[in-house]
């Protein structure tokens, strides 16, 4: 049933923006199991130190880009109501975490060329470990609200969303003979990279390739530790032009490309007809071209890993490998910082970092080109972020100023 | 926003209601568009394929072929504590197998189930702690 037609999805159509965008500036919030921090704090949090770290002030920021539908978000009222300042700020819904962690710098661009807004925030942050025990099913509550999915999906337990995903790895092991230790190293190379990074929620906790196969089955042929951590925390990062950025603090990071793709099939991933690929299909491809680069010039990697299946699905689709290749692809320490092969989330991502949706992603990738990341991967030039929602795909090409 | 009945169905709601009166007639149905003929599954109110606005539920032969699968083996949300472990998955529709139905495998070893696996529909009540509601659905068994 693997759709070879490429009929099953599209890339949605992106400004171009090459050369437009930089990234002048990070911050992180404290990233941590059930905190009782509401998600307005924790974005403040992260907003501080993103201007912190690119030496500007609040009144400095006009424009901010957030997430709608994850809690309090961060908008221009917040900012104000936090800062105490009053000045005008542009603001779009249109950004955060997920897919929009990569197109929010598309977004922008238009605003920072006319000159409409100078310094651009992107922000997002969730409660999700504190807000647990009043969620049904954590984060598949959304799931469970959706009409077709509560009556067709639901009352067969194929719910919540480690079902879906158990199921789509079954089918790629059915196809492409996918094996359990191949989704235990990205689970292992999350960890180790985790371990060596002072924000990660799973710093201490120590996760061998033994480890990972003693391990019970959750969902089978899923484990705990193939499935993301769920967290409080956020981040922020800060755009600007390239010219402008020069002039702050730190070294500035460029925006090369950004994609998106869509399934036509939408939510409803039980009915994808390429059901074992991820519509980075279409969005890397576009996002690369935009970059006028290819995947072998890709240094670093940061991709959306609520699960160990949906990093290797992405890392087929996005090419740098073939389909189905992407299980010998990831063996070993090939997904290490230092092993030799295409370093992959060297924060530790989903799985292992902390489970802020994508946020934390880019920060570490802005890191990695900068050259001050905690696992470092020796004179990264390029560096690309996948984001994943299931139904939509996007990727974001940062470059070495 | 309905979850009051989670995890059971709202088997009255328009957009889904022709798939559960036939299950408690022990039919499996799926909309058909009445001009093109092509199964619409999800449902949608006009048919993907040719527009067609018209998609009676059509009675099918329940035969199909397991597509994949998974094992809970740890409930994820209390309602289904009591039900692991069990297998959830997706049948391929003999009529058309790029129609996927979200089902359960029962009867069945969980060693014997493999991909393309044919499989046949039968209709057990949805119980649930809880929920005196009681709904037929349609499973699956392997056929042989």
């Amino acid at each position: 049933m693997t759709a070879s037609a490429r009929d099953w999805g599209s890339a949605s159509e992106i400004p171009e923006l090459a050369g437009a965008v930089a990234i002048a500036g990070v911050g992180e919030a404290d990233h941590s199991q059930a905190s009782g921090r509401s998600e307005r704090e924790i974005s403040a949090q992260a907003v501080e130190r993103a201007l912190a770290d690119a030496g500007l002030a609040p009144k400095d920021v006009d424009g901010i880009l957030y997430s709608a539908g994850f809690g309090d978000a961060f908008d221009a009222k917040a900012f104000h109501a936090h800062f105490g300042t009053h000045h005008e700020i542009w603001e779009s819904p249109r950004g955060g975490a997920t897919v929009w962690a990569a197109t929010a710098p598309a977004t922008a661009a238009e605003v920072l060329h006319s000159g409409k807004a100078r310094h651009v925030l992107n922000v997002f942050s969730v409660s999700w470990a504190t807000q647990r025990p009043q969620m049904l099913g954590g984060p598949g509550q959304f799931h469970a609200e959706e009409r077709y999915k509560a009556s067709l999906e639901v009352p067969f337990g194929w719910f919540p969303q480690p079902v879906y995903f158990a199921t789509i790895a079954r089918r790629h092991m059915i196809e492409f003979g996918t094996r359990p230790e191949q989704l235990g190293a990205i689970a292992v190379s999350a960890r180790r990279h985790a371990n060596l990074h002072p924000g990660a929620v799973m710093r201490e906790k120590q996760l061998s390739l033994a480890d990972y196969l003693a391990r019970p089955m959750l969902v089978d042929p899923l484990r705990v530790e193939d499935c993301c951590l769920i967290s409080d925390g956020g981040g922020a990062y800060l755009m600007s032009t390239p010219e402008r950025a020069r002039d702050l603090r730190r070294p500035p990071v460029l925006v090369a490309g950004v994609g998106e793709g869509r399934s036509a099939t939408g939510l409803y991933w039980s009915q994808q007809p390429a059901f074992t690929s991820t519509p980075q299909v279409f969005s890397a491809p576009a996002a690369f071209a935009m970059a006028g680069i290819g995947p072998r010039d890709v240094d670093v990697l940061a991709l959306y890993d609520p699960f160990t299946i949906v990093a290797l699905m992405q890392i087929e689709d996005m090419g740098f490998c073939g389909k189905g290749e992407g299980g010998a692809f990831v063996e070993g320490d090939a997904l290490d910082f230092d092993g030799g092969g295409l370093p992959l989330n060297t924060h530790g991502g989903l799985l292992s970092h902390a489970y802020v949706l994508g946020i934390s992603h880019v920060i570490e990738l802005v890191r990695q080109l900068r050259g001050e990341a905690a696992a470092q991967v020796p004179g990264a030039e390029i560096g690309v972020y996948g984001g994943y929602t299931g139904h939509m795909a996007s990727t974001l090409v940062l470059r070495r100023a | 926003m309905k979850t009051a009945d989670f995890p059971l169905p709202d088997t009255e709601w328009e957009g889904t209601c022709g798939f559960w009166e036939a299950a408690a007639r022990e039919q499996l149905a799926i909309p058909r568009c009445a001009a093109c003929r092509r199964f619409q599954w999800y449902p949608r109110e006009r048919c993907l394929a040719c527009g067609g606005g018209e998609l009676p539920w059509t009675a099918v032969s329940g035969r199909g072929t397991l597509f994949s699968w998974a094992v809970v083996r740890r409930a994820l949300v209390p309602a289904f504590a009591e039900k692991v472990p069990f297998v959830t998955g997706l049948v391929a529709l003999a009529e058309d197998p790029a129609v996927r139905v979200v089902t359960n495998l029962v009867d069945c070893e969980f060693e014997e189930l493999r991909a393309e696996l044919p499989v046949r529909v039968v209709f057990r009540p949805l119980v649930f702690p809880n929920q005196e509601r009681r709904v037929i659905a349609p499973m699956f068994t392997p056929l042989g």
